[in-house]
């Protein structure tokens, strides 16, 4: 068993009045143990809700309409509220994106934490359930845990919060954690602690992570393998050195010419022009075409398969197909040929 | 959390109780006496129609009414600083003995139906968002809309109707049968009427807020770390969400003391129950000023009380309300 988390052809929409919102296309990707995975691409482009259908915590109106999920050798797609709740925190957590509002203001932090212990060890002793707590604000870098865990979430700065909460998504022990943007809502020099800390935990504890995120610098820092999404599709997929020094999408090249770090050689930050389609009228062909300066008649016709270009890369586009014409790559080392 | 100095926090709310009620019997001391009616029908009953004008006047003098209003309310204050609240016309006793008779059987009747109430609605509230938007929930909201919209004499007319006239079941008015004024079970079915109405009445409200404030609770975001961590729907419910409404529930009982007990009233006339309720009633029809004065005090202290308590609350409970915003939400309610 190589795999802890293995997605395949999943697809889940939303039921709106506006019609139905295909959220996540026909996606496919898995999870080694061990790894960090992240998963890159603009706001509503579905990464989020990918990550909340593997742990099953959308709303009513989502509806997963097909696809498969299978988690440490289990198909887990069609598992009842129940037999989930036994799974989430135990198998997998889920690190969100605002800690302002993702702890309970009326609880103190170390009473939340010893909740998230108390589900998977019921009968855990009072002397080693405090102990625990104290060990688990440690791990997450919570000095002077011993006083600090009768505070309130509003006793704490938002980063201490992102901690707190990381505390709480790691006290069962999970094989997996979804970070859903975890950094986002923090400032700067917050942002890069609480990377080295997912970092470091994921090192220390061995927990396969999927990294959530619009950032690339985020993700170059902390990711193993890199997975960009648009409009709900998986574009590209390879390893983190395949994604920045050879990357084949149009998107990708976009994305990395809009990176400040990059673009400093060359003196210009370059905007991906236009906006993602809404995800309620789909365009016909490749969502990408009408903002891809390359893009081909075929795009307009056919959506692009998943080309293989080794073992562990692959890209969802039309230039990759023998017919294609070869252009020069704007971004990464490589031209195509 | 309280300001620095709690003497000067309780005491400003001290200085705003004191003046309200200041305030308060100015008004109604003012207003009793200029509404239109005899206060002598009160003191002599049928007999006043027989007084020569001569006798009127002198029987009005006795009884201080014909100064000014305001030396009236100044002689008024002085002797209630003395603890004397002079006497009820209608009674011809110190009004707090006509009234100790009688605030029992109120309080019994509001008190149990406001702990009643509040059970319930909590309940309801609770059952109506488990089941958001199914059948359960569809169905009490709906009726609850229906019945609160009923006025409540028009109720409590039906219901005596129903289980007092038509099936004999329960006696139709009083606090108890003659004779039996120390028979328990006896008194519990003079109550169950005019209570039934007291909690029909206001349930459905409560109820209501309670579910929706729930709704917007589990709408919240720390519901999905929770659940995230493997809490399931009655754990994250009763632990976590209904534990951040409660503050404002408790806030908003407080708040709703004085419409129970101006609902109380009511049904109190409508049963003849003898309590504070058809006392109020009566003396304000017959112009009996001190038991009125005094009846009014007692509740304008009780609803100005709720509302500073409320403010309390609620400042306890959340530092971030500032007082001012307190202030202003319970004074939209009591409007």
């Amino acid at each position: 068993m190589s795999e802890l988390l293995k997605v395949e052809n999943l697809s889940v929409s939303f039921d709106t009045p506006q019609g139905t919102v295909h959220a996540v296309r026909d996606v496919s990707f898995s999870l080694r143990p061990g790894e960090v995975l992240a998963i890159v691409g603009e706001s509503g482009c579905g990464k989020s809700v990918l990550c909340k259908s593997v742990m099953k915590l959308l709303p009513g109106t989502a509806r997963v309409e097909s696809g498969r999920i299978i988690a440490d050798g289990r198909d887990i797609t069609h598992l009842t509220e129940r037999e989930m709740c036994r799974l989430r925190g135990k198998l997998f957590s889920m690190v969100f994106q605002d800690p302002m509002t993702s702890l309970n203001p009326t609880l103190p932090i170390g009473r939340q934490i010893e909740e998230a212990i108390q589900i998977h060890e019921p009968r855990i002793g009072r002397k080693a359930l405090h102990d625990r707590v104290i060990e688990l604000m440690e791990l997450v870098g919570i000095e002077q845990a011993e006083e600090r865990c009768k505070l309130y979430p509003y006793n704490f700065s938002g980063g201490m919060r992102q901690r707190s909460v990381m505390a709480i998504a790691l006290a069962g022990n999970p094989k997996m954690l979804f970070a859903d943007e975890p950094t986002t809502a923090l400032d700067v020099t917050i942002q890069a602690q609480i990377l080295d800390l997912l970092r470091e935990i994921q090192q220390k504890l061995g927990t396969a992570t999927i990294l959530v995120s619009h950032d690339l610098g985020v993700v170059a820092r902390a990711a193993d393998r890199v997975a960009v999404m648009y409009a709900g599709k998986i574009v590209e997929i390879g390893t983190a050195e395949e994604i920045y020094y050879d990357p084949r999408h149009p998107y990708t090249w976009g994305l990395m010419q809009a990176l400040p770090a990059l673009a400093a050689e060359r003196g210009e930050l370059k905007a991906i022009p236009g906006m993602p389609p809404t995800l309620i009228d789909l365009p016909k062909g490749d969502a990408f075409a009408c903002r891809n300066a390359w893009a081909l008649a075929i795009d307009y016709e056919e959506e692009p398969p998943m080309f293989r270009i080794s073992d562990t890369h692959y890209a969802a586009t039309w230039l990759l197909d023998e017919r294609a014409p070869k252009i020069p790559v704007p971004v990464g080392g490589k031209a195509y040929g | 959390m309280i300001q620095k100095n709690p003497f000067l926090y309780y005491g400003k709310k001290l200085l705003s109780f004191c003046l309200s009620v200041f305030v308060l019997s100015v008004l109604v001391f003012y207003i009793a006496r200029l509404a239109p009616g005899d206060p002598l029908m009160s003191y002599y009953g049928e007999r006043v129609e027989k007084m020569s004008v001569a006798e009127k006047e002198w029987a009005r003098d006795k009884l201080g009414l014909n100064d000014p209003i305001y030396v009236q309310y100044v002689r008024w204050l002085q002797n209630a600083f003395r603890g004397d609240f002079g006497i009820s016309f209608k009674y011809k006793q110190n009004v707090l003995t006509v009234i100790g008779a009688r605030i029992g059987n109120t309080l019994l009747l509001g008190g149990t139906g406001f702990v009643l109430m509040f059970v319930l609605a909590l309940g309801l509230g609770i059952l109506c968002a488990w089941f958001e938007d199914r059948w359960p929930d569809r169905v009490i909201c709906r009726l609850g809309t229906v019945i609160s919209c009923i006025p409540e004499f028009w109720l409590s007319l039906m219901l005596i109707m129903v289980f007092a006239v038509m099936l004999r079941w329960l006696p139709s008015s009083g606090a108890y049968s003659i004779g039996k004024a120390h028979d328990v079970g006896d008194r519990i079915r003079h109550l169950i009427l005019p209570l039934s109405i007291v909690v029909i009445n206001h349930l459905w409200y409560y109820a209501y807020m309670i579910r929706n404030k729930l709704l917007e609770e589990v709408r919240a975001d720390y519901v999905l770390l929770a659940r995230s961590k493997g809490l399931n729907k009655r754990q994250i419910l009763f632990r976590h969400c209904l534990r951040g409404i409660l503050p404002s529930y408790f806030s908003i009982m407080a708040i709703s003391v004085p419409h129970v007990l101006g609902g109380t009233y009511i049904i109190e006339t409508v049963f003849s129950y003898p309590g504070i309720g058809t006392l109020s009633y009566e003396s304000a029809r017959f112009h009996d000023y001190n038991l009125l004065m005094i009846l009014c005090m007692i509740s304008g202290v009780v609803v100005i009380f709720c509302n500073i308590l409320s403010q309390i609350i609620n400042e306890q409970i959340d530092p971030r309300i500032k007082a001012q915003e307190v202030v202003e939400t319970t004074e939209v309610k009591r409007a």
